[in-house]
C-alpha cells in the first residue's frame, strides 16, 4: 500500500513538471509573437529571419529537452520499475549536459532525442508484446500503447523540426509522426471502443 | 463579374436564411437566460426543437454557400489564348526547374477554374459557428442538465448575433476574392498585361485556394474550436459545483478537440512548407497556436488528477484558459504581423 502511494505521489509530480515545462513553453511562444511584432522580422531579409528562427529554436531547446526527458518517465513508468527510470533520466539529463557544454545545445538536442527515440521504441514494444498484467482485449492495454504512440509522435515530430533542411527524410519523418500521433490519440482516448471493434473483429475472425 | 454570377440571388437567399437564424437563436438565447436563473427546466421540448430548427438552418445556408462555390467554379476561368499558354508553359518549366514544389503546367483543354473551400473570408465564422451548434446539439441532448444547457443556448445566440451584425457572409461575398479576380474580366486588358496578371493569380489559386490541404487544415481547426468553447462552458459550471457528470462531458469533448486540434496543426505543416518555404517557422501565428497545443496539454494531464480537490479547480481554470488561448490564437490573425494575416 505504501508502494502504490509513493508511486501515486511520484506520478502526481511528474505531471506537475510537465505542466510547468508546458507553461515555460507557452511563455517563450507569447514572447516570440510579440518579439516578432516588434521586430519587424516579416519585413526583414531571409538571413536575419533564419538567425531568428535558430535564436527561438535555442531558447526553447532547454525546455524541450526536460519535457523529452519528463516523457522519457511518464510513459514506461508503468512498464519498468520506476526507480530506473529515474536513474536513466538522470543519466540522460547529465549525458545531455555534458553535449552540451561539449558540443552546443543542438548536440545535445539531437543526443536526448536519439536516446528517447529508441527508449520509446523499446517503450511501444513493450506496451504492444504486453506485459504480463496486460491483455489486448483490456482498454488499459490500448491506453498504453496509445500512450506510447503519442509521446512516440512528439519525440518524431521534434527530430522532424530539427532535421527540416533535409526535404526528403523530413517529409518521411513528418507522415510517420502524424500516424503515431492520430493512432495514438484515437487508441488512448477511445480506448473502449478500439477494445468493442477489436472483440467483435475475433468473434467474426 | 455581375453578370457572370447570381450575386443577388445568392446574397437574398443568404440573407433570408440569416434571418431566420437569427430569430431562432433570438429565442434559443431567451430560453436560455430564463432557463439558467430557473431553478427547473422551463419548455425543454420546445427548446430542443428551436435548436434543431437553427441546425437545419445553418445547414441550409452551407448547402447555399457550396452552391455558390459550385457557380465560381463553373464561371471563374484563368482561360488563356493558345499562342500565350505555349509561351507560358515555357516559362512554368523554367520556373520550376530547381524548385522543391513547383505550379502545374497550363493545359488549355482544361484551364484552371478555382475549387474555393467553403471556409474563406467570412464564410469560416459561419463554418465555425454551425460546428459548435451540431457540438452543442449533442451535448444538449447528451446531458440533461438544464443551467449548461442554457449557457449552450445564450452562447449559440451570442454568435449568431456576430455572424448577423458583424460577419454576414452573404452580404458582400468574398469581398477580397473578388477584388484579386476582378480585373480579370475587365476588357481593357492588354494580352501583355493579361499573362502578367495571370501569373500573379496562377500562384495563389494553386497554393491556397485550390490547396487540397484547404480542406483539411482549416474546418479541423474551427471544429476543435466548437470542442474547445463547450469544454470551457463546462469548466465553467465545474467552477460553481462539482459535477463529475458535467465534468466527464468537458472531457469527452475536450479529447475530441485535442485530437482535431493536434492533426488539423500537423496538416498545416507540410502545406506551410509547400506554400511558403522554410521561413515561416516561429511566425505569430505558428507560435501562439504552439502556446494554445502545450495549454491544452496541460488540461489533459491535470485532468488525469481532478479527483483532486485542487486539481478539480486547477483544471476547470485551465480549461477557461485554453478557450481564452484560443480565441487569442484566432486574434492572432489579425493583430499580429506574418504569413497568417488575414
Amino acid at each position: 500500500m505504501k508502494k502504490t502511494g509513493k508511486k501515486a505521489s511520484l506520478d502526481y509530480y511528474l505531471i506537475l513538471a510537465t505542466v510547468g515545462v508546458l507553461f515555460a513553453i507557452s511563455a517563450i511562444c507569447i514572447y516570440g509573437m510579440f518579439y516578432f511584432k516588434l521586430a519587424q522580422i516579416h519585413q526583414l531579409p531571409a538571413p536575419e529571419k533564419m538567425a531568428y528562427m535558430n535564436w527561438m529554436n535555442a531558447v526553447v531547446s532547454p525546455f524541450l529537452i526536460a519535457l523529452i526527458l519528463l516523457l522519457g518517465i511518464c510513459v514506461p513508468k508503468r512498464l519498468l520499475p520506476t526507480a530506473w527510470m529515474v536513474r536513466l533520466a538522470v543519466v540522460l539529463a547529465g549525458a545531455a549536459l555534458g553535449v552540451w557544454f561539449g558540443f552546443g545545445g543542438k548536440a545535445a538536442l539531437v543526443a536526448v532525442l536519439l536516446a528517447s527515440l529508441v527508449l520509446q521504441l523499446v517503450v511501444l514494444g513493450m506496451a504492444v508484446t504486453g506485459s504480463e498484467r496486460l491483455h489486448f482485449e483490456k482498454s488499459g492495454y490500448w491506453v498504453r500503447v496509445g500512450s506510447s504512440l503519442v509521446h512516440l509522435g512528439i519525440i518524431l515530430f521534434v527530430l522532424d523540426v530539427f532535421f527540416y533542411q533535409n526535404p526528403q527524410l523530413h517529409l518521411v519523418l513528418f507522415w510517420v509522426t502524424t500516424g503515431a500521433s492520430v493512432l495514438g490519440m484515437l487508441f488512448c482516448f477511445y480506448s473502449k471502443t478500439v477494445v468493442g471493434l477489436v472483440r467483435r473483429l475475433t468473434c467474426k475472425g | 463579374m455581375d453578370t457572370l454570377l447570381p450575386f443577388s440571388t445568392y446574397s437574398f437567399f443568404g440573407h433570408n436564411i440569416l434571418l431566420l437564424l437569427a430569430c431562432s437563436a433570438v429565442l434559443c438565447g431567451l430560453s436560455g437566460v430564463v432557463n439558467l436563473f430557473s431553478k427547473t427546466s422551463l419548455l425543454p421540448r420546445t427548446t430542443t426543437v428551436l435548436f434543431a430548427a437553427t441546425i437545419l438552418l445553418f445547414l441550409a445556408g452551407f448547402v447555399g454557400i457550396g452552391w455558390f462555390h459550385y457557380q465560381v467554379y463553373q464561371h471563374i476561368v484563368l482561360e488563356l489564348p493558345a499562342d500565350f499558354a505555349a509561351m507560358l508553359n515555357q516559362q512554368l518549366t523554367l520556373m520550376n526547374r530547381g524548385a522543391e514544389y513547383g505550379l502545374p503546367l497550363y493545359n488549355a483543354e482544361s484551364p484552371p477554374r478555382y475549387v474555393l473551400p467553403l471556409w474563406l473570408e467570412n464564410e469560416k465564422y459561419y463554418f465555425w459557428f454551425m460546428c459548435y451548434a451540431v457540438m452543442a446539439f449533442i451535448a444538449h441532448l447528451c446531458l440533461q442538465q438544464h443551467r449548461l444547457q442554457a449557457a449552450l443556448h445564450i452562447l449559440l445566440a451570442v454568435q449568431v448575433a456576430v455572424l448577423f451584425f458583424k460577419t454576414d457572409p452573404f452580404l458582400e461575398p468574398l469581398p477580397k476574392f473578388f477584388a484579386e479576380v476582378e480585373p480579370w474580366f475587365s476588357s481593357q486588358m492588354s494580352s501583355g498585361q493579361r499573362f502578367g496578371f495571370f501569373m500573379r493569380l496562377y500562384p495563389k489559386m494553386t497554393f491556397y485556394y485550390n490547396a487540397h490541404y484547404m480542406w483539411f487544415h482549416p474546418p479541423l481547426l474551427f471544429l476543435s474550436y466548437a470542442c474547445i468553447t463547450i469544454t470551457f462552458v463546462a469548466s465553467l459550471f465545474m467552477l460553481v459545483k462539482r459535477d463529475v457528470d458535467i465534468e466527464k462531458m468537458g472531457y469527452d469533448y475536450a479529447k475530441l478537440g485535442y485530437f482535431l486540434l493536434t492533426l488539423g496543426m500537423l496538416l498545416g505543416y507540410p502545406w506551410a512548407l509547400k506554400a511558403w518555404g522554410p521561413n515561416w517557422w516561429w511566425d505569430p501565428k505558428i507560435c501562439s497556436s504552439i502556446m494554445m497545443w502545450a495549454i491544452y496539454s496541460t488540461y489533459l494531464h491535470t485532468r488525469l488528477y481532478a479527483n483532486k480537490a485542487a486539481m478539480w479547480y486547477f483544471s476547470s481554470v485551465l480549461g477557461i484558459v485554453c478557450f481564452l488561448a484560443m480565441i487569442f490564437t484566432f486574434l492572432t490573425s489579425f493583430f499580429f504581423p506574418g504569413e497568417h494575416t488575414f
